[in-house]
């Protein structure tokens, strides 16, 4: 199982959502991907994707601007 | 002395605020105020908050005593007093101390009626049932949070979905409530139009409210006293509690009875200067009805802050030694201003929505932007949606609403004083706001938006309004294209539209369809669509449209 980072810092939508598929496409089954992003657009969108591509996001927390997700590769 | 008693009816914000004024304004004045409530000068619009326990105590709410008020202005306020009376002509009022049951009169020179408005209750079958409550003075609200601390509630209703029904649903919410809104329009938040509204409602149900819209309540039932279900027209819906939050009415019942004429929503009709048709009364606050600064018509906005400007411009003028016009204070109109926050979405309006203008006969145009609220190089922006009305003609403002999770309040203000300065969509582009990334963006979202009309208005781009396009795809015979990225559109997309993002648009033309009637094109925000419609124009298409405000303001049923 990899641990993988994503800083998607100061890309607007849809650069994040476009990073994030990215790296969950080259990505194995348990794999943790962090993601953090600071267009808060992207709130909606991961849990979205979470759910149409059966990846669990494993915690969504926002702080100082940023949100940083964590999702597990499913 | 001559002419120095002044009596104020009501102790709420327009009555406190011109006792107040008129105090201060001439010292000399013996001023008495009657209020049938036990408390006064409280913050009615926090009464949602409260209930929530955001504001956590009750002396929180309660601004000032009417011991403040003599301590420290010289001014008496007479609690559980309620006047009974009006006599105009002998200048006096009758008062009923609701404690003891004595009836006294009182003589004034200058009386000032802020009365203030009432909950309306409509008569349902058993409506007198514990546990329906209303939501208007901080009785009611210290009642409601005793039963909600006791435990005894889970399950609650609220009928009406305007902003204190909602609020109070954020609140009831918030503290693990069960909650169901009831709405007999077909959308939350009346006043705006549906598109706007819709964004809210869509954030609400998001966040585990139930929202039934175009549904009526016919009665409650109850056992042991207690309301357990509320009826409606779309069934019996549980209820432990229920808070009717249809509306209000103005308190004019002692004013008609002693000859004072009433207008608008059958609110004490006043001029500019707060006078009513008797002299030497004035009205002020919920009670009194207002002009609306756009159409000049008599309208009717029971709303804290204009009590507040109504109530010290009634209290300037009763305390006058000379009424000399240039000497009174006076009040044009309003635009109706408001402001609500649901959870994390504010809804912000000012002037005239669409449909307003519509009804007042206007021909109007609208655009619909969304933008962030800060610079987007700066960590936390937030979206905001503006949705814009202009008369064609003159370009003039008529109105704005705000819907989003960023921050309205702002761009509502700055379009409300601009409304109010007679602006018109080019001087709204060309405003020199304030700009650094922790604050705003370069081109704000208000400047924005008064570009994208004055394109509109200057035909250099045709477009879709949102609410128009569900049907529009249920008809069928048209294409809807979104320009947006794959992963955007694998995300959200509006039911059978045709994905072809903006850089591949040259190599692909072969599939767009060029026999159906129109062609709309989609992005997230409206930008990306407007290029491709320049670039598609260019190429020779004609029927192309652009998709107002994106998948960002597009309310309806997305896949």
């Amino acid at each position: 199982m990899a641990e993988k980072y994503i800083n998607a810092r100061g890309l607007q939508c849809p650069g994040p959502v476009v990073e994030l598929f990215k790296v969950a496409k080259v990505s194995e089954k348990g794999d943790l991907i962090t993601i953090e992003v600071t267009d808060m657009a992207f709130k909606k969108d991961i849990a979205v994707w979470c759910r149409k591509t059966n990846n669990e996001l494993v915690s969504l927390c926002e702080g100082e601007g940023t949100l940083k997700a964590v999702i597990r590769k499913g | 002395m001559a002419d120095n008693k002044l009596i104020v009816i009501g102790a709420v914000a327009a009555g406190t605020k011109a006792a107040s004024k008129a105090k201060r304004d001439n010292p000399n004045l013996e001023v008495k105020v009657f209020t049938k409530e036990r408390y006064i000068s409280y913050a009615g619009c926090g009464l949602p908050y409260y209930i929530g326990g955001i504001i956590r105590d009750k002396q929180e709410l309660l601004v000032r005593s009417p011991e403040d008020f003599k301590r420290e202005q010289g001014i008496d306020i007479f609690t559980e007093h309620e006047v009974k009376k009006i006599d105009a002509s002998g200048k006096k009022v009758i008062v009923e101390d609701l404690k003891s049951g004595d009836i006294r009169e009182y003589s004034y020179d200058k009386l000032i009626i802020a009365t203030g408005a009432s909950p309306i209750v409509p008569p349902l079958e058993n409506i007198n049932l514990a546990n329906i409550f209303t939501l208007r003075s901080v009785s009611d609200a210290f009642a409601v949070r005793e039963l909600l601390d006791s435990g005894a509630a889970k399950k609650a209703v609220i009928v009406g979905g305007g902003f204190i029904g909602l609020e109070t649903a954020e609140n009831l919410r918030n503290r693990g409530m069960d909650v169901t809104i009831v709405e007999l329009v077909p959308h939350i938040l009346p006043p705006f139009d549906e598109e706007m509204a819709l964004y809210a409602q869509n954030h609400m149900i998001d966040r585990g409210v139930r929202i039934l819209t175009g549904e009526k309540v016919t009665g409650f039932e109850g056992s042991d006293g207690k309301v357990t279900a509320v009826k409606t027209s779309a069934g019996d819906i549980e209820a432990d509690m229920v808070i009717l939050s249809i509306g209000v009415r103005p308190n004019t019942g002692i004013a008609v009875e002693a000859g004072i004429e009433t207008g608008a929503a059958g609110a004490i009709k006043v001029n500019k200067y707060m006078e009513t048709n008797i002299k030497d009364i004035y009205a002020a606050g919920d009670c009194a009805e207002n002009t609306n600064l756009i159409t000049g018509k008599p309208a009717w906005y029971p709303m804290g802050s204009t009590a507040n400007k109504t109530g010290r411009i009634a209290g300037h003028n009763a305390a006058l030694e000379k009424q000399e016009e240039a000497l009174k204070e006076s009040l044009e109109g309003v635009l109706g201003t408001t402001i609500v926050r649901l959870f994390e979405v504010n809804a912000a309006k000012t002037g005239l929505s669409e449909k307003d203008a519509l009804k007042e006969g206007y021909e109007a145009e609208t655009v619909l932007v969304p933008a962030n609220d800060t610079a987007h190089y700066f960590p936390g922006y937030r979206m905001i949606n503006t949705k814009l009305v202009v008369e064609k003609s003159t370009h003039k403002v008529l109105g704005a609403q705000i819907v989003g999770e960023g921050i309205v309040d702002k761009p509502i203000d700055t379009i409300a004083a601009a409304i109010t300065m007679g602006a018109r969509a080019e001087d709204l582009a060309k405003l020199d706001l304030a700009y650094a990334p922790p604050f705003s963006m370069a081109v704000g979202s208000t400047i924005l938006s008064a570009n994208v009309m004055l394109n509109k208005l200057n035909k250099r781009m045709e477009s879709v309004k949102a609410p128009v396009l569900p049907d529009m795809l249920e008809k069928g015979g048209i294409n809807v294209l979104d320009v947006r990225e794959e992963e955007e559109f694998f995300i959200s997309s509006i039911p059978g539209s045709k994905n072809i993002p903006m850089g591949e648009l040259e190599v692909r033309l072969g599939e767009i369809d060029k026999n159906k009637e129109t062609i709309i094109l989609v992005c997230r925000i409206g930008n990306r669509a407007y290029m491709s419609y320049l670039k598609l124009k260019n190429l020779g298409f004609t029927n192309l449209k652009v998709l107002e405000g994106g998948i960002c303001a597009y309310p309806y049923k997305l896949e």
